[in-house]
């Protein structure tokens, strides 16, 4: 068959992620020409068999398919076009920062978190107080003063990082309150003034949470509700930790050790208060 | 003189040549302040299109009064979406199925019930959820895709974690020390569960049959006019191209990856199965998409509703993708009942541009295109495409033949033109590096072309078809009658069956 057109197959296999003198995807073909010029045997290689080299890019599917002849004919069109060209320099951050869409609380947001399983939910409750729930394993992970998230490190690219906490971790769970060992079930959330309710079965049990903020930075509420209403008094089990106080509006807590009478279980309300 | 070049002018003007004559492209101005990456589009009862954004958000457009309103925000990179009788949207994203529910009637969402979440998650980046289709009987299902190793598993996961492998769970879950596993963890791997897997829901979602396996990267699965369930891929590991799938149940689809989850497997790793022994397992592509030609990443299947296209192509399929300039149609052909397709470029050269990620059809016929591009080649925010009414000359049927194939056009053909026809085919590898070059690729001498009575059937010989060879026919040297060129002028049709 003919011999390959550099530029053509440039076009359908390479220009969706290469432009001239800007990186989008990836690199730009100025910064190709500084990379390989003189090296079309490297080049096609690296096509062949590309590897991760830049954090926070995506890397390369292999161009094997082109076959070597069509490569360095690709090479050679790159060589060619990117003589003389400088790239521009680009702004990585967040176009969205500033947007009143993600600016507004309280908010609820799935997304990786750090520390917590991969089906986790950020709940800001209001500006400064905001909450880290696992929807895998039914229970709050931990609470954080200051901000709510930074999403970008996620929504950047494909989701291959965490979002970072905005603010400072002050309390944090290493188990449900109610116990481990027992089967969960995750069923959803429904909102109400912009704030959740999770709801989740733990047993035989029907459980709902819902968070509400203290003022500004010191805290929260969570009101639980549980059916059917348990048959004997229930014990609420929570990690002691410095700076946090927490009491209940029902039952008798001693220490880190809430129980609560059968008729307390069906609604009660924490307070956790944080310095 | 004069007056004869102005008329030579004139009728070039009215020869149809280029899809921008027949169909206009509009961008939809996006909600502000929102991402404007679309995973996914569906239109309600009302006409309104509801829309799914990168960040979480679930817009709702009006077409006519051209505004968004919030309907449910905070999601994780949903990538499907179906509406329900009852008002309700469910939507698939990262974690679980979703049920979006609006129970006071003030326009947004207060109920975000979880319908399904079955299945495990190992904090892979790669590992997207796609769906729900929905069939006559109102079952949905949803695809799973399997992990990559360009990243390692988180620390926490949910669900249970396969031992099948060579790296060990905590060789997998070590960011810091992945350079060192990745190589041995498999290209794309499924050490949670269900991942690779077509999943078959009960309407309410309480009940859960695994119902095919091998997917890699599925990003589209859609009913086509005849009920079955098509499912697109993406070239990488053990796809040497992008494939198309009609999906049975208890079918195996070519990745080993998702075998692991098999039940009664019997904890052999599929990694290191013959090649030849997989490939016994695997059930054929129905279609091939050429890498680099008409798609690197296709998209979601939808059926052609009446008025959006000409008459011929009601009921066709129409797939996105994301790399190329293109969508896709699917030509659909049956040998002894063996169903195979040919794929043809629909809006090749016009302004559609890159990303095409999903397509819902307005109620007024309009195409929507939704883009997105997750930080790979592709595109944002909504493209319009109106189809002007005006008939045009496009391919309608092929037929795949003892000697060769039979095509029907919209429109008579050129007799003149047959002989600048080229037919080629080649095959490719399975195997388990990504992707594969062409292979044996060969050039067909075309013999025997010749139109019907009324021009619009081409049939020509190139000898016996080849099974498993993908057949290029290009007409982009085809004229119509007129003089104008056939859009989506090229079609590559996979023989599974070659007729004898």
């Amino acid at each position: 068959m003919a011999a390959p057109d550099g530029a053509q197959l440039f076009t359908n296999n390479c220009s969706a992620c290469h432009l001239l003198d800007q990186m989008v995807v990836g690199p730009s073909l100025a910064e190709i020409r500084g990379l390989y010029l003189g090296k079309p045997d490297d080049f096609v290689k690296w096509c062949v068999a590309p590897k991760k080299k830049r954090e926070n890019v995506i890397e390369m599917p292999s161009m094997v398919h082109v076959g070597d002849e069509g490569l360095r004919a690709i090479y050679d069109h790159i060589m060619k076009v990117a003589e003389g060209v400088k790239a521009k320099k680009q702004d990585p951050g967040d176009p969205y920062k500033t947007s009143a869409t993600y600016t507004a609380r309280p908010q609820v947001q799935r997304i990786f978190m750090p520390n917590a399983g991969p089906a986790s939910i950020a709940v800001a409750l209001d500006a400064t107080n905001s909450l880290c729930w696992d929807a895998g394993e039914c229970r709050l992970r931990y609470a954080w003063t200051g901000g709510f998230i930074d999403g970008f490190p996620y929504w950047r690219g494909n989701g291959s990082s965490v979002a970072a906490v905005v603010g400072t971790v002050k309390y944090t769970e290493a188990q449900s309150p109610f116990g481990t060992g027992k089967e969960v079930k995750f069923l959803g959330y429904t909102m109400k003034d912009k704030l959740p309710t999770f709801r989740y079965q733990i047993g035989a049990q029907t459980v709902t949470e819902r968070f509400t903020p203290l003022k500004e930075g010191t805290g929260f509420q969570r009101t639980f509700a549980v059916t059917p209403t348990p048959s004997a008094p229930m014990t609420l089990e929570f990690t002691a930790q410095d700076g946090v106080t927490i009491t209940s509006d029902k039952g008798k807590m001693d220490g880190t050790k809430l129980t609560l009478a059968p008729a307390d279980a069906a609604t009660f309300t924490l307070t956790i208060s944080l310095k | 003189m004069k007056s004869l070049s102005l008329l030579a002018w004139l009728s070039l003007s009215l020869v149809a040549s280029a899809w921008t004559e027949h169909f206009s492209f509009e961008e939809i101005a996006g909600p502000p302040g929102v991402d404007p990456q679309v995973g996914a589009m569906e239109t309600l009862a009302d006409g309104r299109l509801a829309v799914a954004f990168h960040r979480g958000e679930v817009m709702i457009y009006d077409p006519v009064a051209k505004t968004w309103t919030a309907f449910a925000s905070g999601l994780q990179e949903p990538l499907g979406m179906l509406a329900d009788k009852d008002g309700s949207l469910l939507v698939m994203q990262r974690a679980e199925l979703t049920r979006l529910r609006d129970t006071d009637g003030d326009g947004s969402a207060d109920s975000y019930e979880t319908v399904f979440d079955d299945f495990g998650m190992s904090g892979n980046y790669h590992e997207f959820a796609y769906g729900p289709a929905r069939d006559a009987q109102g079952n949905l299902y949803i695809v799973l895709g399997v992990a990559s190793n360009g990243a390692s598993m988180a620390k926490e996961i949910r669900g249970e974690f396969s031992k099948i492998g060579k790296v060990d769970f905590a060789g997998m879950s070590t960011r810091e020390t992945w350079g060192k596993n990745r190589g041995a963890a498999g290209r794309m791997y499924a050490r949670v569960k269900w991942r690779g897997w077509v999943l078959k829901l009960s309407p309410d979602g309480k009940t859960m049959e695994p119902f095919a396996s091998g997917f890699r990267s599925p990003n589209g699965i859609g009913f086509d006019a005849a009920g079955r369930l098509l499912i697109t891929d993406n070239q990488g590991d053990w796809r040497p191209t992008s494939p198309l799938y009609d999906v049975k149940k208890g079918g195996f689809y070519g990745h080993p990856a998702s075998l692991v989850w098999t039940p009664g497997w019997d904890g052999k790793d599929p990694m290191s199965m013959p090649v030849p022994e997989l490939d016994k397992l695997q059930q054929p592509a129905i279609g091939y998409f050429p890498q680099g030609e008409l798609a690197n990443s296709p998209t979601w299947p939808v059926v052609i509703p009446k008025g959006s296209f000409p008459e011929t192509w009601t009921n066709h399929t129409l797939i996105g993708e994301m790399n190329q300039k293109n969508l896709v149609r699917v030509l659909e052909d049956k040998v002894d009942g063996t169903l195979q397709t040919a794929l043809v470029p629909v809006f090749d050269g016009s302004p559609l541009g890159m990303g095409s990620n999903r397509l819902a059809f307005g109620k007024d016929g309009v195409l929507y295109v939704g883009k997105t591009a997750l930080s790979w080649a592709g595109g944002k925010g909504i493209t319009r495409i109106k189809w002007n009414g005006k008939a045009f000359l496009a391919l309608d049927q092929i037929k795949a033949q003892k000697q060769g194939f039979a095509l029907r056009f919209s429109q008579p053909l050129d007799a003149a033109t047959l002989d600048k026809l080229t037919v080629s085919r080649h095959t490719y590898d399975y195997h388990q590096a990504y992707g594969a070059p062409k292979k044996d690729l060969t050039k067909l001498e075309v013999k025997n072309a010749k139109l019907s009575a009324d021009g619009q059937t081409l049939t020509f010989e190139i000898g016996e078809l080849k099974e498993k060879y993908l057949h290029f026919i290009d007409m982009t040297a085809l004229r119509g009658k007129d003089g104008g060129k056939v859009l989506g002028s090229k079609a590559w049709y996979q023989v599974i069956k070659a007729p004898k």
